[in-house]
């Protein structure tokens, strides 16, 4: 009896740990990369993702090899992506936004060049505006296939808010500030901005640049001529942005708020902000957020206009498109490209469409008033098709190992710690390979 | 608790007893295990924790992305890091966070330990109130807090004659204060419990001794209850200073070192070197820093207070 | 015995009720309100309309998932633990061979190991063994880091067992294997449910290794479902103050079942 209280304890003991590792083992071969007979798309976790996992579903229905989707919280997508893309459990389709961000990966060989999908499937470059897609081409070589839609960034407003105060949505830039004042006299914030995450405050900086400088400057700058930051163009736009800064529109507490956890558009949904500088994917947010107010009083508008500047006041900055790009050690590359044919199907389009994107295939335009608010649909794509200047966000003009430290200069640019001959130091120092 | 008892009784138990055994023997070896019963945990411990921690020291000379192979680099990361302002506020800053702590807490849970162990029966009640935050993960701790304290929707946006612009997050003196706080919050409880049990064992001999002495309650206070609570306050601290040393959550989820640096303890600061610059050698010269901090902390602790000898607080007394 | 209240310490233990039992009811209170009643209100105020589509959100999120994950660790850890621990413990308690003080000296310099030290190596570890993204990459490194504690606390526990037994079992012959089976192991009942208790604890509130080691979603594990939560939908209170309620549910109903055994067994991290 006595050796059997032994032998039952080490037999429970051990059973116990068998059972957890065997239930481990099977029950969670999710993420084990290509080899449990899946391909894992990786995408952005926002309220986008909805349209995505209709994709998926649909891919689902006639595939063979079943897709999975996988999604990582915005604010550290970037971040986790770089972590996991070396390790053998990498996904086989991840987001992405071209250019920069996918650079470091190519140079490591670890991206798998799409010209062999094309020649299979020419529609897979043809269906999609050069433009775009060029921007995910690296060295010649197609890398990425657009996926979301083209995101200009806009003026976003709640009308009833600028209502109140006695102003309405600027088009020129000392009529932002007269709109700031007397928003602050109202009582609100004027502007919202999610300084928490650092990336919304570097879209003013793109905005001034591009208004004030034109397009030139960065173009130079990403080409590795550092005496364009020091530019007097470049030093005039960021004297006015401090000028703007100065003025209290951001008010004080925007360091501690966070766009990607909804803390800047909830102060614009619920009546404490007036204007909002954001993306386009900004409509989609609020409809699922804050849908009242998105169908109420949610404005947008372009950038307003600065006397004198050198930029055309038809540009726009922000994301040319998010792609999907394909790791080269895929398990099934045959999945995988039949998965991204369904990008440029028109049932994708539709969806996107409804959600407020505006994809950038060449069939869209038919699609526009099938859109869940038609007037946005078309204003947007007027925009960009207009726009003699597209300018990519800068962040991922630059390569990815330059982030880190720019983000950093524009909040410290904000906050005061760095002047203007402090920031340019810092952006002049940023590495463009 | 080893007592003297033990080598004198063994020779007079044994020594006409063991006729079959060897001579040169110890009785007092018999039956005792051997090292091998040792063996399973320290090969599971020594490959998932001492290996790693090795791997540590060596990456600290080394640099790495993330993407490709490590190279080696010599001293270099340990220079840069010795050069950077950052990290000697990191240290600073790690030490005020644990002295507050220790501080803050130590006195706060030995009231309460020694309250909550007295007998009444609304005391059983409340106690059981006290000790839910100890449930709750240190993140969910963090995002309950970030929640309530949020700048512009949460409780001190509602109180600005109290909290100024409510904004907690904004200045490094709320921020220190806000993650004290958090921090005391929700490890309270478990240090009033260590010392409730202490308390609860403190033999009532000694009080009533004492009272027939003419010592008031404050007195019996200091001269009983804080000395018989020593070997529980030596557990407390050691567990609040390595606490303190590896706070984690708390930041990542309350002010993500900010307001700019200005609380980035230490192994924030590693983790954000690590895996947001991907500068792994640098996240590893942290790291080996935080051991050797924590294992000389707990070594002088262990050694001031004679843990390791397991001194019995019963000394003397039955 | 005690005449006179102790109205300092009662003052004392009033206020800290409060500011223990002021956030947890905000906490209820927010979960039961849905997203746009909450906002319209402040944290403080009672609920005007109940809900419980913030909890069915959560599940929409994948926390059934996350909690079958995170029980599949914590017993694995726990497991593994009450495996190892009381053998080893027995070896340094009782043990004259030098090399099992030594090992007692490494556990306890172990336990100032943090596991933020090692996560940097750990994930290249893990991930060279094919195990990231793995719940077994994750119960491994975890359980590591509850062994020095738990070792420290069962050979407090094992010391308290007086020399006589052990004389009386030597006595009778007893090799150290029956010693261990009748004699340490019942009289340490109370030192491995105290074990048991830290490192089940441990195990389910983890959060480091979850974070850098596992990535998709059904790998994940009640903390870092609730980080992502809070990442994303942060400023949705309602839905994320549920979430981090349902994360303590589990333990709540375990501690109203077994009171007793869970105090006693923090008690006993006291090591008396």
């Amino acid at each position: 009896m006595r050796t059997r209280t032994r032998f039952s304890r080490m037999l429970v003991g051990g059973v116990t740990l068998g059972m957890a590792l065997s239930l481990s083992a099977c029950g969670d071969n999710g993420g084990s990369g290509s080899s449990d007979g899946k391909i894992h798309v990786l995408v952005y976790g926002d309220a986008t993702n909805k349209v995505e996992k209709a994709v998926v579903a649909e891919f689902n229905k006639t595939s063979k090899v079943k897709a999975v989707l996988d999604t990582i919280p915005g604010a550290t997508y970037q971040q986790k992506l770089q972590t996991i893309i070396n390790t053998p459990q990498a996904p086989d389709v991840f987001y992405n936004w071209g250019a920069g961000s996918i650079q470091p990966f190519v140079k490591a060989g670890l991206l798998m060049p799409l010209d062999d999908f094309i020649k299979d499937d020419p529609k897979l470059k043809s269906a999609f505006l050069p433009s775009v897609f060029n921007a995910a081409a690296v060295d010649g070589k197609a890398y990425g296939i657009p996926m979301r839609g083209t995101q200009p960034v806009l003026l976003f407003s709640n009308d009833k808010v600028l209502k109140n105060a006695g102003t309405q949505a600027p088009k020129t830039w000392d009529e932002l500030l007269d709109s700031v004042k007397k928003l602050k006299k109202s009582g609100v914030t004027p502007i919202a901005l999610g300084g928490g995450d650092q990336w919304p405050t570097l879209m003013w900086f793109e905005y001034l640049y591009d208004r004030i400088a034109g397009p030139d400057v960065l173009k130079k700058a990403v080409g590795g001529d550092k005496d364009a930051w020091a530019s007097p163009d470049s030093k005039a736009a960021l004297n006015k942005l401090k000028e703007l800064v100065d003025t209290g529109a951001f008010g004080t507490n925007y360091d501690s708020v966070k766009y990607t956890d909804g803390g800047s558009p909830a102060l614009v949904a619920r009546g404490k902000a007036g204007f909002e500088l954001m993306g386009s994917w900004y409509y989609s947010q609020q409809q699922e957020n804050a849908k009242e107010f998105a169908e109420k009083d949610l404005g947008y508008n372009s950038f307003p206009t600065i006397d004198g500047g050198k930029g055309d006041p038809a540009d726009i900055v922000g994301n040319t498109n998010n792609y999907y790009s394909v790791m080269k050690k895929t398990k099934h590359p045959e999945a995988v490209a039949k998965f991204l044919k369904l990008m440029y199907s028109d049932k994708f389009i539709k969806q996107q469409l409804a959600i407020g994107n505006l994809p950038t295939t060449t069939n869209t335009e038919k699609f526009l008033d099938t859109a869940a608010d038609p007037k946005y649909a078309h204003y947007q794509f007027d925009l960009v098709k207009k726009a003699p200047s597209f300018q990519l966000s800068w962040d991922q003009a630059y390569p990815q190992s330059a982030s880190e430290q720019m983000h950093q200069a524009v909040q410290q640019f904000f906050n005061g710690s760095l002047d203007v001959d402090g920031f340019i130091k810092a952006m002049q120092a940023l590495p463009t390979s | 608790m080893t007592t003297q008892l033990t080598r004198a009784a063994a020779p007079a138990k044994d020594s006409g007893r063991r006729s079959g055994r060897a001579r040169g023997v110890r009785s007092a070896d018999v039956g005792r295990p051997g090292f091998a019963w040792a063996v399973p945990a320290t090969i599971f411990f020594v490959l998932f924790a001492i290996l790693p921690l090795l791997a540590v020291a060596v990456l600290s000379f080394m640099s790495w992305g993330g993407i490709g192979d490590p190279e080696w680099v010599g001293l270099d990361n340990w220079n840069r890091v010795f050069d950077d302002p950052v990290m000697i506020k990191s240290i600073w800053l790690t030490l005020l966070l644990t002295v507050l702590g220790v501080v803050l807490q130590t006195p706060l849970s030995i009231l309460i330990g020694v309250w909550a162990a007295g007998t009444q029966r609304n005391r059983a009640v409340i106690s059981a109130v006290y000790f839910v935050p100890l449930l709750l993960s240190s993140t969910a701790v963090s995002v309950l807090w970030r929640a309530l304290l949020d700048p512009n929707f949460g409780i001190p946006s509602e109180a600005t004659w109290l909290f100024g612009d409510g904004n907690l997050f904004g200045e490094q003196s709320t921020a220190i204060g806000v993650l004290a706080f958090v921090s005391t919050w929700q490890f309270t409880p478990l240090h009033s419990l260590i010392y409730q049990g202490a308390a609860r064992a403190i033999p009532q001999v000694l009080y009533q001794a004492a009272e027939i002495d003419g010592a008031g309650r404050v007195r019996q206070f200091f001269s009983i209850t804080l000395p018989q609570l020593r070997n529980s306050v030596i557990t407390s601290m050691i567990l609040m200073v390595v606490g303190g040393l590896t706070t984690f959550e708390t930041v990542l989820i309350l002010t993500q070192g900010g307001p700019g640096t200005d609380t980035t303890i230490s192994a924030y600061y590693m983790y954000q070197k690590a895996f947001k610059s991907f500068d792994f050698g640098a996240g590893a010269v942290i790291a080996l820093l935080l051991v050797v901090a924590a294992t000389i902390i707990s070594l002088i602790v262990v050694r001031l207070s004679g843990y390791d000898k397991m001194r019995s607080t019963m000394e003397g007394v039955s | 015995m005690r005449r006179r209240p102790n109205y300092l310490a009662g003052v004392a233990a009033v206020a800290w009720l409060i500011i223990v039992a002021l956030p947890l009811y905000v906490m209820l209170a927010a979960t039961v309100q849905s997203k746009g009643d909450y906002a319209k209100g402040s944290p403080l105020s009672w609920p005007e309309h109940f809900t419980f589509e913030n909890y069915s959100g959560a599940f929409d999120e994948g926390f059934g998932q996350f909690f079958v994950n995170t029980l599949i660790v914590t017993v694995a850890v726990v497991g593994i633990v009450v495996v190892l621990v009381p053998p080893l413990a027995y070896a340094v308690v009782r043990s004259r061979s030098r090399v099992a003080s030594g090992v007692f000296r490494l556990f306890l310099l172990g336990l100032a190991i943090p596991a933020q030290a090692v996560i940097v190596p750990m994930f290249y570890l893990i991930s060279e063994a094919g195990l990231y993204d793995n719940l077994i990459g994750v119960i491994l490194p975890t359980a590591a880091f509850c062994l020095p504690i738990s070792t420290l606390i069962l050979s407090g526990a094992m010391r308290d067992i007086g020399h006589e037994l052990f004389e009386a079992m030597a006595v009778d012959g007893a090799s150290p294997r029956r010693m261990f089976l009748q004699l340490v192991l019942p009289l340490s009942k109370g030192g491995i449910s105290t074990i048991v208790v830290f490192s089940a604890l441990q195990a389910w509130n983890g959060f480091l290794f979850p974070l850098v080691l596992t990535q998709s979603d059904s790998t994940k594990v009640i903390t870092l479902g609730l980080y992502n939560f809070q990442t994303e939908h942060g400023i949705n209170v309602p839905g994320t103050l549920a979430a981090v309620f349902m994360s303590m549910v589990p333990i709540l109903l375990v501690y109203l079942f077994a009171r007793r055994a869970l105090v006693q067994g923090l008690m006993g991290v006291g090591g008396k």
